[in-house]
Formats: C-alpha cells, structure tokens, sequence
C-alpha cells in the first residue's frame, strides 16, 4: 500500500514537470499549428545555461528559473520575429522541418562549447527527502513540480484573465474571427510563441536538477512531449495536463512493479492504446473550426 | 459616405471584381443580391480590409481606406459579420462580445458602458453569457456575431447574410436588429441571398454579376426591377402582391 501511494506520488511529482515542458509546445501547435520539434533543445539549452550559472556563482538551480524564464521569453520572441514568421501560412510540415534544423543547431553549439558529456546541477538538497510518514518525497521533485505548479497557474491566468490572453485563445479558436476584431496575428503569434518558449525556462532549470542531461539529451525529451501532447490532444492545454501525469504515472508505476528500463516502453504502449480508441487524444475536441470569412 | 471606385480584387491572381462602382449612403441600408460567386462577400471582404484591392480604392469620407490594414479599416468603425463562423467557439457569449471591444480594451469605462448598452440591445447577450458559443443555434450565433459588432459603436457595418440558415423566428430578430441599427443611424452593407427579406430591409439595392455591378437604384426600384423578379424571386410578383398589398408590384408584371 506504502509502496502503491509512494509511486502515486512521485508520478504526480514527475508528471507535474513534464506538463510544464509539454504546456510551451501544446500552447505553439494551438495557436499556430507549429510543432515546434526545438523545445526539447531549448530545454536542454536552459539546463547548460543553468548548470554553468550553478557551478560558476552556486545560484540555486531551480531559483535560477527567475533568470532562465524571461531569457527565453525574450529568445522566443526574437526568434519568431526573424525566423519562425517566415513560414507563416505554410505547413505545419514546413514548421517541422525548421525547428529541427534549429534543434540541431543548438546541438551542434552546444556540443562544441560544452562538450558531448553528461552533466547534472546537484544542489545540496540534491539527495535529501521530505518524509510523509514512510513515504519520502524528494526535494528536487518537490520544488521542482512547486515551480511547474506556480508557471502553469500563471500560464492560466494570463490566458483566462488577460487581454493578450484573449487575443491567443482568439486567435487559436479562429484566425479569421480574431482578425475582423482587430487582433494583430503577427504580434499575437510572437507572444504565444514567446510564451511557449518560456516555459523551457522554467522547464530547462528544473531539469537540470532532475535528469542528467547532455547535448542529444533533446531528442530523447522531444520525443516524450510530442507523446504528450498527442495523447493529451494537439494543441490541448488541459490535454497536455492529462498526458503528462499519465506519462509520470505510467512511469513511476512500471518503475515500482516491474523495472526502470521498461518504464518509457510502457508509456508508448498506453498512447498507442488510447490512440486506437480516441484518436483524437484524450482532450482532442476540434477546436478550430473551418472558417470562412 | 462609404464608395468603392472600380475596384478590381481577387484571390491569388484572377480577379473576381472586375471594377465594381458602389456608393452606400450614410444611415442607407444597401442590399447586394445576385447569384452564388458573384463576388458579393468579395466587396465586404474589400471593404473591412480582409482583402487588399489590386486596382481601384475604397473610401469612407475624404478618406482611401483601402490601403489601411484591416484593424485600422475597423477603428474607422467599419465592421463586418461574415458569411459563417465568426465567433470563438470556446469562448463564453460574455468573452465573445468582450473580443468585439478589443481596440479599445485599454478604456475601461468606455468598454462597461457599451458593453452594457448592447446588453440592452441584444438581451440574449446577458441571457446566455456564461455559455459557450460553440453550443448556441444559428440563430443565437447571428445575434452575438451582431452584438459583438457593437462594442466598437460602428459607423458601417458589413452583413454577409445574416439569414443564412436561421429560423422564421431568428430571422425575424435579426431584421428587428438591424431596422433598430438604421434607426440609430449606423450605415448599412447587406448580403442577401433572400432577395425578398434583404430588399425588404433596405433603402437601396445593388444587384451583382460576374464581379461586376448590374443595376442599383432605390430598393424598391430593384425589387420591382422585371429581370430581378423573374431571376430571383420565381417571376411570380403576384404572389407577394396579394400579401403586401403593393400597387407598385402590380404594375409590373414579369418579362
Ligand atoms: N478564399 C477564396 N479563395 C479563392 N477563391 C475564392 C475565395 N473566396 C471566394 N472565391 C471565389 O470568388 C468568387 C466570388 O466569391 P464570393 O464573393 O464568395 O461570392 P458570393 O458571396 O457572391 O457568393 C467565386 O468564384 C469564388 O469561388
Ligand atoms: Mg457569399
């Protein structure tokens, strides 16, 4: 029973990171129909940066994420200004094959500047635990799903709450209809792109904490946010929720009853399973109607 | 005084206007009719911005407002309902009508107070305005799309058939709405595919062809027009003569 509620909540832990990584790429394929295949890089991007302000100043890593996160609104923002808005208007294919050349690039600087080793940010609290009665929840997990927490709750305030929020969630629903109430789409689609990249701020930092990383580290964690983001439902912010909790739960369940190395595999199995019977993903509604003006 | 001057325009190249000369004048409601592809919701799409003239301008006043982006068209208080799926469909009724204020969303009390005064106007706003538009009828939908015009207190607004799909009782609302719209003074830009009900509304009529313009005069002039009713509205005039009571109609028998 311990060993049950353990595992249940570590996958909550864990899962309530992976949905801040996932939420950036769910929040840019819903607003834009970019699958922005470079979040992985910039993750890990965000972790080196991180690593190396811990290393060299001692700067709690997770804290660090003060930094990192507007960093990286900022870096979103420039880079859609100058590259990712050339491709406006083509296909989401077209939006694929960019950013992957972006992710290889970060690669490639990366491993030149840092080299191609692994590396992990390890505070002092790196291996300590909070302790529930017998369970033990660690404290990198813990602050680490405290900051997804805190950027997710601010991710739903600015879209529910606020006029540039609206205007994302206007411009997702229907791109016609934004534009005949005046909703600028350049300027709307930088800051969703911009948004979307901050989180890999957040996202990177904690990261570094939790998961040794080292350059090609991306296509590992690429491969689990777009498999999050499908089994949530494209572009389906409370479905990159769902898919990332089951991504963790699936994960620290096949940990605890069977073995680690099985943990991904299963993962895979579950959206191949709920694929075959909700296509669509969990929270896959259509959203974007076909819209004539 | 809103007039395009031979405005050439299309899609990717080949021109679907082909020097369309239309004039509405202020507190007018023009009726466009003509059949399907004549390049009707192409002179609205022209004239709110959506789609950029290749030849010819659009000007309101003493000013072309054809150069101008489509949110600069709208601060000049041009607005336009399109032909289908203008709303948000996630968004509650409330945040929908809100979206139409987005210009001025800077001005707190100015956007409570029309926010408040189409509440009046369109009850249904107030009504339903924590429901997903997504989940309203068609009818509904035309009535929102209509408020949400409103937030921006319109000078012109551009109405692609607004009967398009509704029920007798809808459709009876939305002639109310927009007879309440002519009396305010707002100018009028009407698409109709219901020759009848969109002459009936308007002060003036327009009949398109080919993307180009065929005939205009007063409403009545084009209602009562012989080709117009026998294209139109079945050639058979005596059968609306006998519920209007119309002399006028009468008089011109079908060609
Ligand atoms: N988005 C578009 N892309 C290409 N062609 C279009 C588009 N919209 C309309 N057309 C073409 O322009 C012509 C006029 O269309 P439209 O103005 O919608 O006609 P109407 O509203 O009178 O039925 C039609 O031949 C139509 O096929
Ligand atoms: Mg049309």
């Amino acid at each position: 029973m311990t060993e049950l509620l353990q595992a249940l909540i570590l996958g909550l832990l864990i899962g309530g990171v992976y949905a801040l990584m996932a939420s950036g790429l769910s929040l840019i394929f819903g607003v834009m129909n970019i699958i922005n295949v470079a979040q992985g890089a910039f993750l890990i991007l965000v972790a080196m940066f991180t690593w190396w302000l811990w290393k060299s100043t001692g700067v709690d890593p997770i804290l660090a994420s003060v930094v990192t996160t507007p960093l990286m609104f900022g870096f979103g923002w420039v880079l859609y200004r100058t590259v990712i808005s050339r491709i406006r208007g083509s296909s989401t294919s077209m939006s694929v094959l960019l950013t992957f050349g972006l992710a290889l690039t970060i690669e490639g600087a990366l491993n030149v500047t840092a080299g191609n080793k692994f590396r992990s940010a390890t505070p002092s609290y790196f291996e300590e635990s909070y302790h529930l009665g017998s369970i033990s929840l660690p404290k990198p997990q813990v602050y680490g799903f405290v900051a997804a927490v805190l950027v997710l709750s601010a991710l739903y305030v600015v879209l529910a709450h606020t006029w540039a929020g609206r205007a994302i969630r206007a411009s997702a629903q229907n791109p016609s209809g934004a534009a005949l109430v005046g909703v600028g789409a350049t300027s709307t689609a930088a800051l969703a792109f911009a948004l979307g990249t901050s989180t890999a701020g957040v996202g990177g930092s904690v990261l570094s904490v939790l998961y040794p990383f080292f350059p090609a580290s991306h296509y590992d964690w690429i491969s689990r946010l777009l498999g999050i983001i499908v089994l949530g439902g494209m572009g389906s912010l409370p479905g990159a929720l769902a898919g990332a909790l089951v991504l963790g739960l699936a994960e620290t369940l096949t940990a605890t009853y069977w073995s680690l190395r099985w943990s991904t595999l299963v993962f895979y199995l579950v959206i191949l399973v709920v694929l075959l019977f909700r296509p669509q993903g969990i929270f896959g509604t259509r959203l974007r109607e076909d819209v004539v003006a | 005084m809103l007039r395009l001057r031979r405005v050439v325009a299309g899609y990717g190249g080949s021109a679907v206007l082909q020097g369309v000369d239309l004039t509405c004048e202020p507190g007018s409601i023009t009726c466009v009719v003509g059949p399907n592809g004549a390049g009707k919701s192409t002179v609205l799409r022209v004239v709110s911005g959506l789609l950029r003239v290749t030849e010819g301008e659009v000007t309101m006043g003493e000013e072309t407002i054809s150069s101008f982006p489509p949110d600069e068209i709208l601060r000049r208080g041009v607005t336009q309902v399109p032909q289908s799926h203008a709303l948000f469909p996630s968004m509650t009724v409330r945040e929908n009508v809100l979206m139409g204020g987005f210009l001025i969303r800077r001005d707190k009390s100015l956007l409570a107070s029309r926010m408040a005064a189409v509440e009046a106007l369109v009850p249904l706003v107030a009504e339903r305005s924590n429901d997903r538009a997504g989940n309203l009828s068609g009818g509904q939908r035309r009535m929102v799309e209509i408020a949400r015009c409103l937030m921006l207190a319109p000078k012109v607004m551009l109405l692609d058939e607004p009967s398009l799909g509704l029920d007798p009782r809808s459709l009876a609302a939305v002639a109310e709405l927009i007879n309440r719209l002519h009396d305010d003074g707002v100018t009028v830009l009407l698409v109709e595919q219901n020759v009848r009900l969109g002459l009936g509304l308007a002060t003036h009529g327009v009949v398109m062809e080919g993307g180009k313009v065929r005939l205009t005069g007063s409403a009545r002039e084009v209602m009562d027009h012989p080709e117009i009713a026998s294209l139109y509205l079945g050639g058979t005039r005596a059968t609306t003569a006998g519920t209007t009571a119309d002399p006028a109609a009468r008089a011109h028998p079908p060609a």
